[in-house]
């Protein structure tokens, strides 16, 4: 298939922001708002992802504008890397598109107490251990095995059921999003077969681009929010990436089968099948928000068991425990899910649907969601890039607040699909060619690191830039890999 | 026959075919082919029915995959043989499979789920049958 590019107009705002007019076409509502700088406004151009972020601005009761992160690529419906905010009180429609099948697919950071030279020498065996202990690939079953009447518990409690069962403490769960629950939860909505596709995969990876990665802080860009995050040159942290596997995605799919012919019902004309929607205060909507908030609760227990099968691993290899070893949760976050949030839409405080779908919460200092302990400088926001170059932290900026309803990037974004990846790996050892930058890489399938080498992936260091300099995140610090778990 | 097909972040399936219902068994292997490295390794040691009533063809391509990829994940089946008869709009089929056993089956891709995007079922003039399908990956 030939690859289409966007013709339509993109107009400067400023240095970091361009614009689809509303007038491009007449069913838009609202303008498209793309953060990009003139390097990667051209890639951006080379698919049509700025068509999604017009197709976004025609649904019914969406605010301000149609926006897209500079880590924007093409998505099902709604682009990965969109953000939309829909008023309930104004017709405003929910729509699984604009979560995704991975609901709440996010990042979590571990810290350690470890520098990188003391962990040097028993790294390759701290990599083999996660790559044996921690499930990762197709389908892969974990340790952790829940009857029906556990799993609907665990949806409705969040990781809180967890700490119940030794699996979590308190310090976990005040340092995950939302506290690891959103209210509201409805696990009577999550069909059978979701509870039988999710019932194995508590605590498990997946494949795709979900990772666990051991990092080194290589840079600290500010000080004082790095120390009170506990983060420190040269140490050793742990990132988990990973959603809410069968579970969301039969979710997502269920949803999207029960949504059709729902949008013509209520008179709601869609560009695309695949933005699906409902009014929020509608029963259809209401019936997916139920299922989708208890999808959200499981994918946070999901990166909890994994973060507990990593300090496993580690007091194994290190014999030490994982207390001693001060494998702290630095945070969690969510980069697709949809929440009822605050902001302020021109003069006016209202309640609206802030659908992330490859995008991520990024509250600035002050703001009541935040933890305590990080309110002073602002939400942590974690930013997973490639495996053979870098991720990021940040925090949430004032920025965020009035240009992108409290949102920033989540990733460095693919430039390759996964067929030219393969195609471009040909001949070539990826695990031989990472060892070489010092990553220790361990995946179950050759062609899933040739889908996912760090040449697939823009460089996460221009998106970081991008939204640095939009003021709608800061850079704390930058994050290098030295081992890889990839399903 | 089928083919893989380039698709931004995902994996998209192109089928050919001489009948609808030699179309979605063939989607069924070329599935599973994605799942599993070594396909051929994959004994028909279990099987299961399977029963759709669906007006339209392309939908129906799509529940029969949903299906197929549900049986996969929370039975943790690989599939391998699909034997299909289509009779007015509904769909039958005995499929034959093995459950993973990572000891000898080579995994490859997880398929998240099947997608509407681009959905694609017809019939060409000289009479075959073409099916396009995008799968997140």
């Amino acid at each position: 298939m030939a690859k289409e590019s966007y013709k339509g107009p993109l107009e400067r705002v400023d240095d970091t922001c361009w614009r689809i007019p509303r007038s491009y076409r007449p069913d838009m509502l609202v303008d498209g708002l793309i953060f990009a700088d003139d390097q990667l406004i051209d890639q951006i151009r080379a698919d049509t992802a700025p068509e999604q972020v017009a197709n976004v601005a025609t649904l019914p009761g969406i605010q301000s504008a149609s926006l897209a992160m500079p880590d924007i690529h093409w998505g099902y419906g709604f682009c990965i890397g969109g953000v939309c905010a829909t008023d309930p009180l104004d017709g405003g429609v929910i729509s699984p598109g604009g979560v995704g099948y991975d609901i709440n697919c996010g990042v979590r950071l571990v810290r350690t107490g470890l520098d990188y030279d003391t962990l040097r020498p028993r790294l390759r065996t701290l990599v083999d251990t996660l790559f044996n202990n921690v499930p990762a690939g197709v389908g892969r079953t974990g340790k952790y095995s829940f009857t029906r009447a556990e799993l609907r518990t665990l949806m409705n409690e969040g990781p809180r059921y967890l700490l119940k069962r030794g699996l979590a403490t308190a310090s976990d769960i005040d340092y995950t999003e939302a506290e690891g629950r959103l209210d509201g939860a409805e696990p009577g909505f999550v069909s059978d077969r979701a509870l039988d596709r999710g019932a194995q995969q508590c605590g498990t990876l997946g494949s795709g681009n979900h990772f666990m990665e051991v990092q080194v802080v290589d840079q600290i860009h500010d000080a004082h929010a790095a120390q009170t995050m506990g983060l420190f040159e040269s140490q050793v942290v742990v990132m988990i990436h990973s959603g809410s596997r069968g579970l969301g995605y039969q979710v997502c799919d269920d949803a999207l089968a029960a949504l059709r012919g729902v949008p013509e019902k209520y008179g709601i004309q869609l560009p695309d099948r695949q933005l699906a929607c409902a009014p929020v205060h509608s029963p259809e909507g209401q019936k997916y928000l139920g299922a989708m908030r208890a999808a959200a609760n499981f994918a946070w227990c999901n990166r909890q068991l994994l973060m507990w099968q990593a300090r496993e691993a580690f007091a194994e290899v290190l014999g030490k425990t994982w207390e001693e070893l001060r494998m702290s949760l630095v945070y969690d976050v969510a980069h697709n899910i949809a929440k009822l949030e605050d902001h302020q839409v021109g003069k006016v405080n209202k309640k609206v649907w802030v659908h992330r779908k490859g995008a991520t919460r990024a509250f600035p200092p002050g703001h009541p969601e935040v933890p305590s302990m990080y309110r002073q400088i602002g939400q942590p926001v974690i930013i997973p890039g490639d495996m053979g170059r870098a991720s990021w932290v940040l925090v949430g900026q004032p920025g965020s607040m009035e240009k992108s309803f409290g949102t920033t990037c989540h990733g460095a974004g693919r430039c390759m699909s996964r067929t030219a990846a393969v195609k471009h790996a040909q001949g070539r050892r990826i695990d031989k060619e990472l060892e070489a930058r010092g990553v220790i890489a361990r995946a179950r399938s050759w062609k899933g690191l040739a889908e996912e080498q760090p040449d697939a992936y823009k460089d996460v260091d221009l998106v970081v830039e991008v939204v640095h300099k939009a003021g709608i995140s800061r850079k704390v610090a930058r994050l290098r890999p030295i081992g890889v778990i990839k399903g | 026959m089928h083919e893989v097909f380039e698709h931004t972040a995902d994996v998209g399936l192109r089928i050919r075919q001489n009948s609808f219902a030699e179309l979605l068994a063939e989607a069924g292997v070329a599935l599973f082919e994605l799942m599993v490295e070594n396909l051929e390794t994959v004994k028909p040691t279990l099987l299961h029915h399977i029963q759709i009533t669906q007006v339209e063809k392309d939908i129906l391509l799509f529940d029969w995959l949903n299906e197929l990829l549900y049986l996969s994940d929370a039975q943790q089946w690989l599939l391998c043989r699909f034997d299909v008869t289509i009779v007015a709009d509904t769909l039958n089929a005995t499929v034959y499979g093995e459950p993973r056993d990572e000891t000898k089956h080579q995994l490859d891709h997880e398929v998240k789920a099947i997608t509407y995007h681009q959905l694609k079922v017809e019939q060409l003039s000289d009479g075959q049958w073409l099916a396009e399908v995008i799968l997140d990956i």
